[in-house]
């Protein structure tokens, strides 16, 4: 093990994820069903998203199951812009994700001095706290949401009604710029103090880690592509509401396919989406109306399995194969 | 030239018990000064005061010429002094060449040069045949190794040892002591806690002997060894031992 | 608002906090006893909640005759959760705390699930009880029987939990276990048994809260969640592993809540509590009476 096989492992990563990528943007052009790209165009958000939230919380330690709130203003913010000022969504994309940023950081000055479980309820505490504030805003639609009405398939807007091609594309490229940016992380300095000071906070700062800093920049890179990602799902849905995009199940289905995957690894959370999403709806559409909570079923006893079975996760699976002739 | 870590009357309270009462000792640069003492002697504040775990009470302490009584962990580190833990803290989930790493990135941004120097502490350390191991595969004599190896990543001027040669076999602690000379002779100042009195002190420039908070004898170990005051410090612990 | 209604408002929600209280302190038992956070805790209410609905409607129990029988079903079962998922999840070396985490979570996602195939997502209520739709006056004080009853029912599993730990021989093997799990096994303390009785009294606890809750609330698949959020914040609140930070806990989060709900529209009530949490956190972050 040296310098130089280092590098060679961290291009054959590199051109691993060129492959898929390549590959994953064929599928459409065999697959015409709408209802399986709509699916894919789900598997890809979830794996964008997921691997956002592993920043935070996988690579750095900080267990945060309130992310929804990052997902919400980003959808709001970009949905709100549209509809009440015309900015178009790639503008209030980034709008999204520069205010989410900044209220993670906000919000970790507070949060980031709390340990373990207080923070991890702080962090559903504030997200719910997020969702009860929106219910009740009349400006931005209370329950009711904000509807965004199509009104012609357009690059400019974000919008297409005709076609789910040009949405599984920005899927495509958001889930592959997560994944750039976990990559180019890992082998950063940020990226060996997130791993620090998620193993053992007090030696990290022997070393001359400034741990609450780390918590901060994880933060904030973590809520700035959840927002993005919920800027996206806003024009892709055309219509959203404090339940579809801000409540405490969406924080869990952001957590779930890094769990799934394997937390804290590169390849876990599009791993973990790729088998949970396509899962979840299959089965709840083939269960139709009776099937009522077996997707729930599903959920929670893979989520059971992995955590105590392999809480590596499914990469596990792949890495201790490759381990063996290393010694 | 002025002693490069210096003790200022340092008392440390922790509510009514003093743990530290009046410590004033320097430690010259290139030395190894051993610092002993019997059990609840103070060893351990006076230690991590000295590391920035938490200011003292009262007293200031001074780095190279700096007064560093204010500044915390990370900047004392980034000043240069390092330490190692006594219950050892490696991050397990990492591997021994990535936790070594996490120490090197302190004194460069560049990833390269972090590697580089993370593979030279590691060869300097004897642990290089283990680079690949995750750090929680390790045996414990070689997860020391690994504490001291991390330490030195961050190019300290200062290495502080907490009991790196306690509770090893003979061939492993001769080993430790090979690497503690092998690290002065790097240009690093050592001050190590130790309990191992046939190991340490052959092995020390000088000793600052601790007892009740306060210091009783410093000097070379051959003088402190036969130090009256050292001699009923130790004889007293085993006569309470006793059961007086 | 007159002085009556704020007073009216400030008692219900000192009854409710109780009952709050009563949910949380099994989580907090829990946790002291073993460093683990039961993320199912709401789900055992739940569960605790439909059992009691299925002896009223199919044996004709009243619910308070049907408490003792739910608190004993969920021992039994809170014991089982420990052996059967716990134990597994606390051997884990890396991650540890993530590993309980979400061991637990997915078998609350399981537990809804399940609880939402089989028994459909309506809601239920109990019909007739001995106490339902009954007031109770003190001093012109109007205070409905259950949540009255409830709150005395809190109260006493309190008193009854105090006189456990502090002077049975049980409740010193609680303690001793809790300082040192290690250091039991050389007194003849098994750890594990001592951890499954302490997940059943635990779950014992929240058993009787759901039983006596399932007077007054609508019970449905989804129920747990809510409360046990609020349970969540009452331990916080309070200081994991603090029981007497649990009842103390308790009884401001119910009073919070209640003065949340005279000024602010009534969907936001739980803001109140949010932000008292994140207040005391933030302040102290070890919650109110934390020993960790």
């Amino acid at each position: 093990m040296d310098a130089a096989s280092f590098v060679q492992r961290r291009r054959r990563q590199l051109a691993l994820a060129a492959l898929l990528a390549v590959a994953v943007a064929l599928i459409p052009l065999i697959v015409k069903d709408v209802y399986i790209q709509n699916i894919l165009v789900l598997t890809l958000m979830y794996a964008a998203l997921s691997q956002s939230w592993n920043i935070l919380s996988g690579y750095c330690g900080q267990i945060s199951l309130g992310h929804a709130l990052y997902f919400g203003l980003g959808a709001y913010t970009s949905a709100l812009l549209f509809t009440k000022f015309g900015v178009l969504p790639w503008f209030g994309m980034l709008a999204g994700g520069a205010l989410s940023a900044a209220i993670a950081l906000a919000l970790g000055y507070p949060c980031f001095r709390l340990r373990g479980h207080y923070f991890v309820i702080a962090t559903i505490v504030i997200a719910e706290t997020a969702y009860l504030l929106v219910l009740n805003w009349e400006w931005a639609g209370a329950a009711l949401g904000i509807d965004m009405p199509v009104r012609q398939d357009s690059w400019l807007t974000l919008q297409f009604a005709r076609t789910k091609l040009p949405y599984f594309y920005f899927a495509l490229v958001l889930a592959s710029i997560t994944w750039l940016v976990t990559w180019a992380l890992e082998d950063s300095k940020w990226g060996y103090w997130w791993r620090a000071v998620k193993d053992n906070p007090e030696a990290a700062e022997s070393l001359g880690v400034v741990v609450f800093h780390s918590k901060m920049a994880a933060a904030a890179v973590s809520a700035f592509f959840t927002a993005i990602g919920g800027a996206f799902y806003a024009q892709f849905v055309s219509y959203i509401d404090p339940d579809s995009v801000m409540s405490f199940h969406f924080s869990l289905l952001m957590a779930l396919p890094a769990v799934l995957g394997g937390i804290g690894t590169l390849w876990g959370p599009a791993l973990g989406a790729a088998i949970l999403i396509p899962l979840t709806e299959l089965t709840r559409s083939y269960m139709g109306g009776s099937g009522k909570g077996v997707d729930l079923i599903v959920y929670g006893t893979l989520i059971m399995v992995i955590a105590l079975a392999r809480p590596e996760g499914l990469v596990g699976l792949f890495r201790t194969r490759r381990r063996e002739p290393a010694r | 030239m002025s002693p490069i870590l210096e003790t200022r009357s340092v008392t440390q309270r922790f509510g009514g018990l003093v743990a530290n009462s009046d410590v004033s000792v320097a430690v010259e640069r290139g030395e190894i000064v051993g610092l002993i003492g019997p059990n609840g002697a103070g060893k351990s504040t006076l230690f991590n005061l000295v590391a920035g775990v938490f200011p003292p009470t009262q007293g200031a302490i001074w780095f190279d010429g700096e007064d560093v009584t204010a500044l915390p962990a990370t900047a004392r580190c980034a000043r240069g002094i390092a330490r190692t833990f006594q219950v050892v803290k490696s991050f397990e989930s990492m591997t021994v060449i990535d936790n070594v790493i996490v120490g090197s990135l302190l004194c460069t941004s560049s990833m390269r040069e972090a590697r580089d120097k993370a593979f030279e502490v590691l060869a300097f350390t004897d642990l290089i045949h283990r680079a690949a191991a995750a750090a929680s595969e390790l045996i414990p004599s070689e997860k020391r190794r690994l504490e001291v190896a991390r330490a030195l990543a961050t190019s300290p001027k200062l290495l502080l040892l907490d009991e790196v040669l306690t509770g090893l076999t003979s061939s492993e602690a001769h080993k430790g002591v090979e690497l503690v000379r092998r690290i002065r002779d790097s240009g690093v100042t050592i001050l190590m806690v130790e309990h191992v009195m046939e190991i340490v002190m052959p092995l020390v420039d000088r000793a600052i002997v601790l007892d009740l908070g306060r210091v009783i004898a410093q000097g070379k170990p051959r003088d402190v060894a036969r130090d009256e005051a050292v001699i009923t410090a130790y004889l007293g612990e085993r006569h309470r031992a006793r059961g007086a | 608002m007159t002085a009556e209604t704020i007073i009216q408002s400030l008692a219900s929600g000192l009854l409710m906090g109780l009952l709050y209280g009563l949910i949380a302190v099994g989580l907090a038992l829990i946790f002291g006893l073993m460093d683990v956070v039961n993320f199912a805790h709401g789900e055992f209410l739940m569960a605790a909640m439909y059992a009691t609905f299925g002896l009223a409607a199919l044996a004709a129990l009243d619910p308070l005759i049907a408490s003792p029988l739910v608190a004993a079903a969920m021992f039994g079962f809170g014991a089982l959760v420990y052996l059967g998922v716990v134990r597994f999840a606390m051997r884990a070396k890396a991650n540890a705390g993530m590993v309980q985490i979400f061991a637990t979570f997915g078998l609350a996602i399981l537990m809804r699930g399940l609880a939402q195939l089989l028994l459909t997502p309506d809601y239920r209520s109990i019909p007739t009880s001995w106490l339902g739709g009954r007031t109770i006056s003190i001093s012109g004080i109007f205070l409905p029987a259950p949540q009255l009853v409830g709150a005395l029912i809190a109260v006493l599993a309190f008193g009854g939990l105090y006189v456990l730990i502090r002077h049975t021989d049980f409740g010193r093997a609680l303690e001793a276990t809790r300082e040192d799990p290690g250091a039991v096994a050389l007194v003849g303390i098994d750890r594990n048994r001592i951890f499954a009785l302490g997940w059943g009294l635990g779950a014992a606890l929240v058993g009787l809260a759901g039983a006596v809750m399932a007077m007054f609330f609508y019970i449905y698949p989804d129920v747990g969640a809510s409360f046990a959020l609020i349970a969540y914040v009452v331990v916080a609140l309070g200081g994991f592993g603090s029981v007497f930070g649990a009842f103390a806990g308790g009884i401001l989060v119910g009073l919070v809540e209640a003065t949340t709900a005279m000024i602010l529209p009534p969907s936001l009530k739980s803001v109140g509590i949010y932000a008292v949490y994140l207040l005391v956190v933030f302040v102290r972050p070890r919650g109110l009476f934390g020993s960790l």
